[in-house]
């Protein structure tokens, strides 16, 4: 099939101008640094950071990190994924649902959920609990909104084949709804991805309790720069690893759908 | 028996901001069973409107319409539809899509194989069954459409403008095939246009509706004395002389529909 | 288009029904809000909820009174309220410009642009730490977290805008003697408009939400602080009242800013 191996060229030529500019970035930095326009502590020479992620990772400091954010992370947007979406189905296809939450959703997005923060210590404590609940708080809103608008906006034309076609109602939700939905549905679990790791993060640098945002905050109270900057570095890495990952998702699961085709 | 009869059906679209409009008023009409019968208006005649209560999407609110002898009350398999934008599951295969509908009816696993890949080859798409509507041409997903209709062999098919998203050359093609599925499996059909010409070469009969609000302004008999098919029939005079009938008909119709646009 | 722009482009549009109408709409739509509002008084005066977990809506309202009267509301309002327009403003500044010239120049596009669409799912909070370790503990850090975190939003958006602009309007433009520079102030960058203007909208959360978590960490002053300070000292209704008022004003400051982008959209259909 030629569209594979075009995709598969675009692809490659789209990583290797990626990981140039990638090495652009860091020769600057590293000039930047040499020239001693900034001192070792404001701008750290690239190789110290990375001699101080290198050991990081191999005392496994890194690892434990990471893998406590993720889970946390993890463990909220689940939560923030199933809930969403079940709210969001239900304020589509159930009026008085709709009633209810439609001014609490349009005001509820804009606001910087984060504010919340010490109403979730009040009330959940400063460890693991609140953290992830926070971000389950702040994630859920793009996931109810999509979901909302994917449900609603399904054909007419559609719905009215599957009709003719004899489908019952109770299995309309199941058999048609949710996989007409799926694209959008998909597009707010992509947005809510990155939201609930940022937040997990600041979480876990105003509460401690590790992580990377608790050992970044570490680093920074003890000005510890090549710390900050190695951390820095670990979380974009995480993160490109996370949106990239469910790009690959969607490719997968959304197979059928017009823009993988098209791409 | 699948005659259709619509006696003095009225409709008024109800949209959720601004005033009400009488969409269709005083529509009466017969249609045997097995006839071909063609829809044909302007714009906002209601033609399509009138199509969605038959199939039961819309609930008929004055007037009654019958099929058969007894009240349309919701849809069913036994009024089939096939829309312009083909209305196809995307996330469904060729296959699949047609499968739906016999799944619905409880059909046994290996029978439904069996009959789904009937239709893909009646409407020749073997070759495509695991393909997705996004990987197909217009005129394949149409094919698809009709196919998944046909499947579940409706006594009567509706039609909504089906081939207005395809060019001319695919639409042409789309007639030809269309004509030889219905001369092995006969069937009553309503097929709505706004299309002179295809009205008068696919349909039986053709009713021309008025400006809105829709009425039957004038039935036309369609089918052709000569022999002649497809491009012959075409160029024939007699072909030529109804269609310039009808456009006539449908002309001063759509002349009106522009004056009371509001 | 997605849900959240379909929810958003709403809420610009007014028909013109008679204000009656309008006023009993608007209550109606305000209801759950409403109901919201007497479930919070209730619950915690009855004992339902526990009153000092959940203060009273009463006592809340009464608490952001002292705020008020006793001037620190404002005051770190203020505050909060300067680092976010002067770090929104730089981003915006150099942000658009930025965006516009790389779409424009091609050489700059080359190597800029697969870097930033690298960096953009980068977590901006983890920048406020070196902001921090450069600017301080004032407000100055808290400016340089709300500019690095909203530059690449309005970069790109700036950059998809222009680089969208219809390659006809540019060809008419210059084909009617204009020069290449004129053509991109009167052609492509109002044609770039809407989608520039999305991106300062989204830009805005962020920096609400940037300037919120950077007050918390660390400084003496702002909001983010004030909230922080109530906390820590058990004042919890007036905790409460700090956290509802900045939401309520990262709400308004979106709808304000919706209506001023609808203003100068208004040509978009």
């Amino acid at each position: 099939m030629a569209g594979m191996s075009e995709l598969g060229r675009r692809e490659a030529t789209l990583t290797a101008l990626r990981v140039g500019s990638g090495i652009a970035f860091f020769a600057a930095w590293q000039l930047t640094a040499m020239s001693h326009v900034f001192s070792d502590f404001l701008l750290p020479s690239v190789p110290v950071v990375f001699d101080r992620l290198w050991h990081d990772l191999i005392s496994g400091d890194l690892l434990y990190g990471i893998v406590l954010t993720l889970i946390r992370t993890f463990i909220g947007f689940v939560l923030a994924a199933v809930g969403g979406v079940m709210l969001g189905v239900s304020i589509a296809r159930i009026p008085a649902v709709r009633w209810f939450f439609d001014p609490l959703v349009s005001v509820g997005l804009p606001m910087p959920k984060i504010a919340f923060l010490p109403i979730f210590m009040l009330w959940f404590g400063v460890f693991d609990t609140s953290k992830v609940l926070m971000v389950a708080f702040s994630s859920i809103f793009p996931v109810i909104v999509e979901a909302w608008a994917g449900t609603q906006n399904i054909d007419k034309y559609m719905t009215w084949s599957a009709m003719s076609l004899g489908v019952n109602r109770h299995r309309f939700l199941w058999e048609i709804a949710l996989p007409a939905a799926l694209p959008q549905v998909f597009t707010g679990l992509q947005v809510a991805l990155p939201i609930a790791l940022i937040v997990d993060i600041v979480c876990e640098m105003q509460m401690g309790g590790e992580g990377m945002g608790g050992s970044i905050m570490t680093d920074m109270r003890f000005a510890d720069s090549p710390g900050v900057f190695a951390y820095i570095i670990a979380i974009a890495i995480v993160g490109m690893i996370l949106v990239k990952a469910m790009e690959i998702i969607r490719r997968r699961l959304l197979v059928w759908h017009q823009e993988t085709q098209a791409a | 028996m699948a005659g259709i009869s619509f006696r003095e059906v009225r409709h008024t679209y109800r949209p959720p901001r601004g005033k009400p409009v009488l969409a269709l008023e005083g529509v009466s009409l017969d249609v045997p069973d097995r006839e071909f019968l063609a829809l044909l208006g302007p714009s906002g005649c209601g033609k399509s409107t009138l199509l969605y209560l038959l199939g039961g999407f819309i609930p008929v609110e004055g007037g009654a319409i019958t099929v058969g002898g007894k009240p349309v009350d919701g849809p069913s398999p036994d009024r089939g539809i096939v829309f312009q934008h083909f209305a196809l599951f995307p996330w469904k295969t060729v296959r699949e899509n047609i499968l739906y509908g016999l799944e619905k009816q409880g059909m046994a696993k290996p029978e439904r194989e069996k009959r789904a890949q009937e239709f893909v080859e009646l409407v020749h798409l073997k070759g495509f069954e695991d393909s997705y509507p996004s990987q197909l041409s217009g005129g394949m997903r149409q094919r698809v459409a009709i196919a998944r209709t046909l499947a579940v062999e409706p006594e009567i098919l509706l039609m909504d403008e089906p081939f207005g998203a395809l060019d001319a050359q695919t639409r042409a093609l789309m007639h030809e095939e269309l004509l030889a599925i219905m001369r092995r499996a006969p069937k009553t059909v309503v097929f709505v246009t706004h299309d002179v010409r295809e009205a008068v070469y696919l349909a039986d009969r053709v009713a021309v509706m008025s400006a809105r609000p829709g009425r039957i302004k004038e039935i036309v008999d369609t089918k052709f004395k000569s022999n002649a098919r497809g491009e012959e029939l075409l160029q024939t005079r007699e072909f030529a002389d109804k269609v310039d009938h009808l456009w006539k008909l449908v002309r001063d119709e759509a002349i009106r529909a522009q004056g009371t646009r509001e | 288009m997605s849900g959240a722009a379909a929810l958003e482009a709403d809420t610009g549009r007014t028909a013109a029904r008679p204000l009656a109408q309008r006023l009993v709409g608007a209550l109606w739509r305000a209801l759950p809000v409403i109901v919201v509002c007497i479930a919070w008084q209730l619950a915690p005066t009855i004992g339902v909820i526990n009153p000092d977990a959940l203060p009273p809506l009463s006592a809340v309202v009464t608490a952001w009174w002292g705020l008020m009267t006793d001037g620190s509301l404002v005051s770190n309002g203020m505050t909060s309220l300067y680092e976010v327009v002067v770090g929104l403003g730089l981003s915006i500044i150099v942000g658009v410009g930025s965006g516009v010239l790389m779409a424009w120049y091609a050489p700059v596009e080359a190597i800029v642009s697969p870097l930033m669409k690298s960096l953009y799912p980068m977590p901006k909070s983890a920048l406020i730490p070196v902001m921090i370790l450069w600017f301080g503990l004032g407000p100055n850090s808290k400016i340089a977290s709300i500019f690095a975190g909203c530059l690449l939003p309005v970069v790109l958006s700036s950059y998809n805008g222009a680089r969208g602009v219809d390659q006809t309007l540019i060809w008419s433009a210059l084909g009617l003697g204009a020069s290449r520079r004129r053509v991109l102030w009167e052609v492509v960058i109002p044609a770039a408009l809407p989608e520039i203007m999305a991106g300062i909208r989204n830009a805005l959360a962020i920096s609400f939400i940037l300037m919120v978590a950077a007050e918390f960490l660390v400084g003496q002053h702002g909001i983010g602080y004030l909230i922080s300070f109530l906390g820590d000292g058990g004042v919890y209704d007036a905790m409460f009242a700090g956290v509802l008022t900045v939401s309520a004003f990262g709400f308004l400051a979106d709808r304000v800013y919706l209506l001023f982008m609808n203003r100068m959209l208004r040509w978009r259909e």
